[in-house]
């Protein structure tokens, strides 16, 4: 039985294609066969992120104008089996696709994929509707910044508005060192707002700028910390009960934090 | 699927060869083709080209019927559309015979060709198609598309994608002071950077078809 999960966020800049990249690679690498599906039309990342863009030939909005069949446009990873990407078109705008054409672009994916995970674009207009449109499940990120947590209570409430039931939370570029002085919103004050189920924190890591310039998803990177943040949620869209790294208190997560440390020093 | 076995488009200088196995009904032919042009109209849009089909000869009306399939789904412009017998015809559909050795970047109709100039940097998001060649002053970004029928030339940084020849004219060149394409294209020929690319190059470098494959060089060898 397949899955589409879209991951989607509201304001831009928090993470959805870093984590579409990684969850995408994760699951992967856990021999799930897998597509990625960048909406972003316009503005597409995801392909750079993948170290995919130089491969692109047709695209999402060839696929749903009939210009080209769905298999020509899918390009496999060229590192992990079963893993491909169906990139956004770069010149075209949000308006070329329309969600009905989604819905049936998701329903063909589901014959091929386990996971068909769809990468947001920020904002909630026309490619936020399209992305969602054919979504069974979603991914909310966010990052602890008022306005980061705003702009996902708002769309946490358009995802519930579109019968896309319990979205999950994930809270990306957590600084541990400022949680503990006070200076950034915990992993709780965040839940509390926002009062959905929290699939992983991912911390702050330098690991994750070098590994998106270079096209490599981070969570094959055995030593970076935000590369087994994104293992362990990988795990937990299997259904997985891996711990989290925090849930109680910030001294928790910073133990936790020190703990991995401890076992992988980077 | 059963390719190798269904209808075949081949290309040659002139345009399409319609390749029509025996046994097809003229619905058979007409549908087939009608989706095979479909899924290609990007590639022949705004081609000047001259169609000519073997197999089976097709009955006037069928006849007219797949040339007004060509027409409608294609988008270029059919010069002419006729029945060839292949029996008469060689096999190879290479070029007969080698163009002269010097100046075969310049083919006649190319060189004295439209020619669009472009005065600034072409960001990410920007197509240009143009039917001719088309200059730009300035570079060429991840993410920007330039489709010419003709030949591309950048006096500046190529880092995005550029098609030349896009209506099937394998002479097209892509010329750039310093070529660091995410791919390039000339007529149905597709390439891309190796993904260690080496770019310590700083010399301008020459993009032509050799033998149906991209081949870049230094441009200076080609004085």
């Amino acid at each position: 039985m397949s899955e589409v999960i879209v991951i989607t966020s509201g304001k831009g800049g928090v993470g959805k294609t870093t984590t579409t990249a990684n969850i995408g690679t994760g699951l992967a690498l856990l021999g799930k066969k897998v597509v990625l599906v960048d909406t972003d039309i316009g503005l597409r990342n995801l392909d750079v992120v993948m170290g995919l863009e130089n491969r692109i030939v047709y695209d999402l909005v060839d696929v749903v104008e009939g210009a080209c069949r769905l298999k020509q446009a899918l390009i496999k990873d060229k590192r992990y089996d079963g893993l491909y990407l169906l990139p956004a078109a770069q010149t075209r705008d949000k308006n070329a696709v329309t969600p009905a054409q989604m819905v049936k672009l998701c329903d063909e994916l589901r014959n091929e994929f386990d996971f068909i995970l769809i990468d947001c674009p920020a904002g909630i207009e026309q490619g936020f509707k399209n992305a969602i449109a054919g979504a069974d499940k979603s991914i909310v990120v966010t990052t602890p910044e008022v306005s980061a947590v705003r702009d996902a209570d708002r769309i946490i409430g358009l995802l519930e508005a579109n019968e896309i039931r319990n979205p999950k939370l994930l809270i990306n570029r957590v600084r541990q060192d400022m949680v503990k002085r006070g200076d950034m919103m915990s992993i709780d004050d965040i839940i509390d707002i926002l009062a959905i189920e929290l699939i992983g924190v991912v911390p702050d890591d330098e690991n994750i700028i070098i590994s998106t310039n270079r096209g490599e998803p981070a969570v094959t990177d055995q030593k970076s910390l935000a590369g087994q943040a994104y293992r362990n949620i990988t795990k937990r869209v299997l259904g997985e009960n891996v711990p989290l790294m925090d849930l109680n208190v910030s001294e928790g997560l910073l133990a936790k934090m020190k703990k991995l440390f401890g076992i992988k020093p980077a | 699927m059963d390719e190798g076995r269904g209808i075949v488009f081949k290309g040659n200088s002139e345009g399409l060869i319609i390749v029509i196995p025996e046994g097809y009904t003229p619905e058979q032919i007409i549908s087939e083709t009608e989706a095979k042009v479909s899924a290609a109209a990007r590639f022949f849009k705004g081609a000047r080209i001259k169609v000519v089909y073997r197999g089976p000869q097709l009955s006037e009306k069928d006849e007219a019927r797949l040339r007004s399939v060509l027409d409608e789904k294609s988008g270029a412009i059919i010069e002419s559309f006729s029945w060839e017998d292949d029996s008469a015809q060689p096999r190879n559909d290479a070029p007969a015979a080698p163009a002269a050795v010097f100046r075969k970047h310049f083919s006649h109709d190319l060189s004295e060709d439209n020619c669009k100039f472009v005065r600034s940097t072409l960001r990410s998001g920007t197509r240009i198609e143009f039917d001719g060649s088309v200059v730009v002053i300035g570079d060429v970004n991840p993410g920007a598309e330039i489709i010419a029928s003709g030949n591309v030339i950048v006096l500046g940084t190529l880092r995005g994608l550029v098609h030349a020849g896009a209506g099937g004219n394998r002479e097209a060149f892509i010329y750039a002071l310093s070529l660091k394409p995410t791919q390039i294209r000339i007529a149905e020929a597709i390439a891309r950077c190796p993904d260690d690319a080496d770019d310590r190059v700083l010399s301008p470098e020459i993009a032509t078809v050799k033998d149906g494959v991209i081949i870049v060089e230094p441009a200076y060898t080609h004085r």
